[in-house]
């Protein structure tokens, strides 16, 4: 139903789609698999009219057509749901349908009408949403929902999915595929954009890699597997499940005791959380975001106070009231969740970003003012072994990849010799490359008797690197496993708020 | 100097409604000094009602120097600012002009740039400008600053100040508003409590009390916030007042009212007779051409500054301007003069 | 303090507060319109004093009230235009290009005053206009429904403005576009017309806010607004976007107001603190500002200059 031929499009100093070629048939679910910045989402955005090409063309059941336009887009039965969620979070669910399209009851809207239509559609596909609810009053997997009505209200023959499983629980990711899987079965053809592996061979009929905007390959998932998709999305061979030497554990060194935070909103975000990381031990807290991960996080680092009556110890120090300096004193070193918001700052250039944490180091100076041979010495040997790609020291950091940044900020965390390592979504928006080298250092660290604790949403990281899994939802700990009796299935539930509440 | 009779108005060309203002205002100097000639003292004036009158245009100027103004709001704005243009404009002076600098940093920056151009004498006709003056004269040695309304000169010796005893003719007017006040109750409507508005308000309500009256005032707290005047005088009215008077230039909204409830109004700075002709009784009008003469010989003998000039009834420099359409009791109009005279010889004591 | 709890002060006051709010009313009304789009217009006053301008100027020559509010609206559509054109199209900085607007509208106007009228000259102002029946109603006839046309206009347009925005389509695009513009261009509505058509009802009531102030008075002079189109900006913050709350605000400013000159012409105020009190609408405003508002969130887009890349 749809080919699209020797796509070329280009952005100041990048080419992002390189020739592409890619095609689609009634009834089949055909994945575009590829890393951040692989030139996807760019396609996909040519598809919809948000972007004109400057070569190729694109021919529908057969016939050549000009997209300039969402309009048109939708006018050709195209329908896309975005990755970030293309919503108005004050409008009602059938006001965001009806957005667009004309009303029967001009000048006036005709929401009663579109929400019959939304209903019928919505029992069609399983797709259960209020229509006179708010859109900022669902939760993420029903505004997705929302997302797929929209499309199908307009009829959409094709429906394009930009990464629409990353910020949903395992068991979310069962319902969203069984009503594609229906989608696919009433003659609609589907593109998914993913990099998730696991998904993309449980879900596609055919495959399309692409790295730096170019196709790298067609598959089917009979022919295809982890390996050798990572291997394609990468241009190299990628270790998927990294080798975890066993350490014996040793003494407790974080210590969390009936921790309870206030949120942002003024709402209890963390209610309660007892927990231990022991040394050489990696504890994985999984968790859809938004369920106290962040807060938790930022109490620990010594960034948001704690209620009267929680208590955090690193190593036997007291940390509960202590400042972000104080708890790094004691020991810990901390990978925040919005790298570039907590993490770095994208003004600093490289140099600076290194020396951020212990720019008051007494080494780093002579006669009181910064010596600064040694400081570029000191940073080039981080960016060395921790191989952060970068031009030069000078660089802005802002310039650099996610990956590097990462890398960055990790090893600027680790130079001190931390007992206590705080990585919060380490990976997330990384290359697969920089996310193996993270979880090698992850790793390497427990090896050397670090306690780390891992939070990520990545329910795949957790269960290739932790040694017990805690699942947080609404603010308390749910479940606390060992690795060797977790299940991806078991975890899911929990993170969906299913589990039994007695941790253990 | 005898009026003549103009062209009638055309109210479509806009030059000529200009013009009818400036026109009344002449006349009242106009009246002022015919009627000279019966040895009253020349301030007091009254205009002849209904004539469409013109004087001979500009006088021969008093002076060389060149005058630049600095005033905060429009030129013509029948209050403040109009009573300095029209006294420069009296002494036969054409001065470049910057109005409307209601910001003090851009009234600033306009007394700098007139200093700087080598203007003789920079008016900065605001109290308001006092500070950035202070900042400013110290650099121009050279030039005459001349400053008000202010009763000190900051200690500079190249400022004149200049400052209204508009008590005085607020007290006059006091007494005639209790005269013809049927009610005993009369409405004040005014900007702030300082400066010459807070004078013509202690004198005003100093000399109502005198014949009896009682004057609510109220401030508005804005010098141009017309609504607010309206709403000030509405509720006046509906207090009971059945006399009007105000001050700034936010009054044009009051004298509506006082319009649309055929209520008699007192007008002072300038003479407001074109916003209601039957209803205004008199303005106290400030002719700072008085002191600026005195001012202008001076500078021109040298000395560029260090004095305080005040206008009064005595020297002239304050005028109760009668008008002539408002058919004023004659007794009521000759104990206004006793008034004026009982001021100037000091028997009557204005309160401020 | 018995002299102003009497019947018909509280009347009185209550209808001076209405009269004092109608411009407020008109041009947070447009304003809340503008900014639901996303668009901030710092320049409502300046709008607010050209549409005055012209409103005064045309009924002083042609002696129609009825031509004057026309003007005062043509005014502000062309300012709609113009403001359209910047911040839409070429999408400037929305703030720095409202307070080049206001400062064009307050020099402009007072230029077209001196040099088209020069000096302060009463007009006939708009009458007023008692609604048979409800004009006899105990109380609340004197109070709300003996006012000019241009008040009536003002109460009027609340629940329209509402409507216009909660019920119809074009104020729903309205909604989007001001809160996520990318999502209302995926689905084909504008984001630049839409926000445009926003500016023109804005400013067009802007436009009549000015006509209203100015007909109202029978009067015009410069800078005649005072900074009450800023007010304005202000109570549409307070009112939480919404054509109601907005009205809550201007009614509460115009009362306050209202109260306190009534205050004053009774003695009810002592002269040492009249200055203080005059400050009172401006004070409650702002606290009512910072109660209310700071609970209810802007349109997320306010401000944002929307393109696709």
């Amino acid at each position: 139903m749809l080919e699209m031929r020797g796509i070329t499009k280009r952005f100041p100093g990048v080419v992002a789609n390189d020739d592409v070629s890619f095609d689609l048939r009634a009834g089949e679910v055909h994945t575009l698999l590829g890393e951040n910045g692989a030139g996807k989402s760019t396609l996909m955005k040519i598809l919809f009219g948000l972007y004109q090409p400057d070569a190729g063309e694109i021919l529908l059941q057969g016939r050549p057509v000009t997209i300039t336009s969402p309009t048109d887009a939708i006018e050709h039965r195209i329908g896309m749901v975005h990755q970030h969620f293309m919503l108005v979070p004050t409008l009602t669910v059938a006001e965001n349908v009806a957005l667009g399209l004309p009303s029967m009851r001009r000048p006036f809207t005709d929401l009663d009408t579109v929400s019959q239509r939304m209903v019928e559609i919505s029992d069609q596909y399983g797709l259960t949403v209020d229509p006179s609810i708010e859109v900022w009053k669902l939760s993420v997997g029903e505004r997705q929902r929302v997302e797929i009505i929209k499309a199908l209200y307009r009829e959409a023959e094709l429906l394009v999915l930009d990464e629409p499983t990353a910020v949903l629980t395992p068991q979310e990711v069962d319902d969203l595929f069984v009503i594609l899987r229906q989608m696919t079965e009433a003659g609609r053809g589907l593109v998914f954009i993913s990099h998730k592996l696991r998904e993309v061979l449980d879900l596609s009929d055919r495959i399309t890699v692409l790295r730096n905007g170019v196709v790298t390959g067609t598959t089917v998932p009979a022919e295809a597997s982890l390996e050798r998709l990572a291997e394609m999305m990468v241009g190299r061979e990628v270790s998927l499940a990294p080798d975890k030497p066993p350490v014996a554990t040793g003494r407790p060194r974080l210590v969390l005791e009936h921790v309870t935070v206030i949120g942002d909103r003024d709402t209890v975000a963390v209610d309660g959380v007892d927990l231990e990381v022991r040394a050489g031990e990696i504890v994985g807290i999984a968790g859809v975001s938004g369920n106290g991960q962040r807060e938790l996080a930022e109490t620990i680092a010594g960034l948001r106070p704690a209620e009267p009556g929680s208590s955090v110890q690193i190593d036997r120090a007291d940390v509960t009231t202590a400042d972000a300096a104080t708890t790094r004193a004691a020991g810990l070193a901390y990978v925040p969740e919005e790298r570039m918001k907590d993490g770095a700052i994208g003004e600093f250039d490289v140099g600076e970003n290194l020396l951020l944490v212990n720019h008051r180091d007494p080494s780093f100076l002579r006669g009181g003012l910064f010596d600064f041979e040694r400081i570029r010495l000191h940073c080039q040997r981080l960016v060395d072994a921790f191989s952060v790609k970068t031009p030069t020291l000078q660089t802005p950091t802002s310039s650099l990849s996610g990956g590097n940044i990462q890398k960055l900020i990790l090893a600027r965390e680790l130079d001190s010799d931390p007992t206590v390592l705080l990585a919060a979504q380490p990976t997330r928006g990384v290359d697969i490359g920089a996310a193996e080298y993270i979880h090698g250092q992850l790793i390497e660290r427990r090896s050397e008797g670090v306690a780390v604790l891992l939070i990520s949403e990545d329910l795949d990281e957790i269960l290739a690197l932790a040694d017990r899994i805690a699942v947080m939802y609404e603010g308390r700990i749910v479940q606390l496993v060992d690795r060797a009796d977790a299940t991806r299935e078991g975890l899911g539930l929990a993170m969906a708020g299913a589990a039994d509440r007695s941790p253990g | 100097m005898q009026p003549q009779s103009s062209p009638a108005p055309a109210m479509s060309t806009v030059r000529v409604v200009r013009n009818l203002v400036v026109l009344l205002v002449a006349l009242a100097f106009v009246a002022a000094a015919c009627g000279s000639d019966d040895e009253e003292a020349s301030n007091v004036a009254t205009s002849e009602c209904g004539t469409d009158s013109s004087f001979d245009e500009a006088t021969e100027p008093v002076t060389d120097l060149s005058v630049a103004i600095v005033a905060p709001s429009a030129s013509q704005d029948l209050a403040f600012t109009q009573s300095m243009v029209d006294a420069v404009a009296a002494l036969g002076i054409e001065p470049q002009i910057t109005d409307g600098t209601f910001q003090v940093e851009a009234a600033a920056e306009a007394i700098r740039g007139y200093a700087d151009s080598g203007v003789d004498v920079v008016i900065a006709h605001g109290t308001q400008f006092g500070g950035s003056l202070a900042e400013i004269a110290p650099d121009f040695p050279e030039t005459s600053f001349v400053w008000g309304t202010s009763s000190e000169t900051q200690g500079l010796d190249n400022v004149f100040a200049y400052t209204p005893a508009a008590d005085q003719g607020g007290y006059v007017m006091g007494t005639v508003a209790a005269a013809i006040s049927e009610s005993g109750t009369i409405g004040m409507v005014g900007p702030i409590d300082a400066g010459d508005a807070a004078l013509y308000v202690d004198g005003f309500v100093a000399g109502a009390e005198s014949a009896g009256a009682n004057v609510n005032v109220s401030f508005t707290g804005s010098f141009g916030d017309v609504p607010l005047a309206t709403e000030a005088a509405t509720a006046h009215v509906g207090a009971g007042a059945d006399v009007l008077t105000g001050t700034a230039q936010h009054v044009v909204g009051a004298i509506n009212v006082a319009s649309a409830n055929d209520i008699p109004w007192f007008g002072t700075q300038a003479n407001q007779e074109s916003l209601a002709p039957e209803l205004v009784v008199a303005s106290q009008v400030y002719h700072w051409e008085v002191v600026l003469a005195d001012i202008f010989d001076q500078v021109e003998a040298g000395t560029l500054g260090g004095e305080v000039y005040e206008l009064t009834l005595e020297n002239n420099g304050l005028v109760i301007e009668f008008n002539g359409c408002y058919e004023l009791a004659e007794d009521v109009k000759n104990g206004a003069l006793e008034t004026i005279d009982g001021i100037i010889d000091g028997s009557i004591s204005t309160g401020a | 303090m018995s002299d102003f709890f009497t019947l018909s002060v509280l009347v009185a006051t209550f209808a001076s507060g209405v009269r004092l709010a109608t411009p407020y009313l008109l041009a947070g009304l447009g304003e809340t319109v503008g900014q639901r789009s996303g668009v901030l217009n710092l320049g409502v006053d300046g709008v607010m004093l050209l549409s005055a301008f012209g409103a005064y100027w045309t009924s002083l020559e042609t002696g129609s009230l009825l031509l004057g509010v026309g003007a005062g609206l043509l005014v502000g559509l062309v300012m709609g235009v113009v403001y359209g054109i910047i911040t839409v199209i070429f999408q400037a900085e929305q703030g720095i290009s409202g307070i080049g607007i206001y400062l064009f509208g307050l020099g402009f106007s007072d230029l077209l005053f001196e040099e088209m009228v020069g000096t302060p000259t009463p007009i006939k102002s708009l009458p007023k206009y008692s609604i048979p029946g409800l004009s006899r109603l105990p109380i609340l006839g004197e109070a709300l429904f003996e006012h000019n046309l241009m008040t009536y206009a003002a109460f009027l347009l609340v629940p329209l403005v509402a409507l216009l925005l909660m019920k119809t389509t074009f104020g729903m695009n309205v909604r989007a576009v001001g809160e996520n513009p990318e999502a209302a261009d995926s689905l084909g509505v504008s984001v630049g017309l839409t926000r445009f058509a926003a500016i023109m009802v804005g400013n067009g009531m802007a436009g009549l806010a000015g006509a209203a102030l100015t007909l109202g008075l029978g009067i015009f002079q410069p800078n005649l607004t005072q900074g009450l189109g800023f007010i304005a900006v202000a109570l549409v913050y307070f009112g939480a976007w919404r054509a109601r709350g907005v009205m809550l605000g201007a009614l509460l400013y115009g009362i306050v107001a209202a109260v306190v000159l009534q205050l004053k012409a009774r003695e009810l105020i002592p002269l040492e603190a009249s200055d203080l009190a005059a400050m009172a609408p401006a004070v409650l405003t702002i606290v009512a500002l910072v109660v209310v508002a700071g609970r209810i969130e802007a349109p997320a887009a306010l401000t944002n200059p929307f393109s696709r890349h």
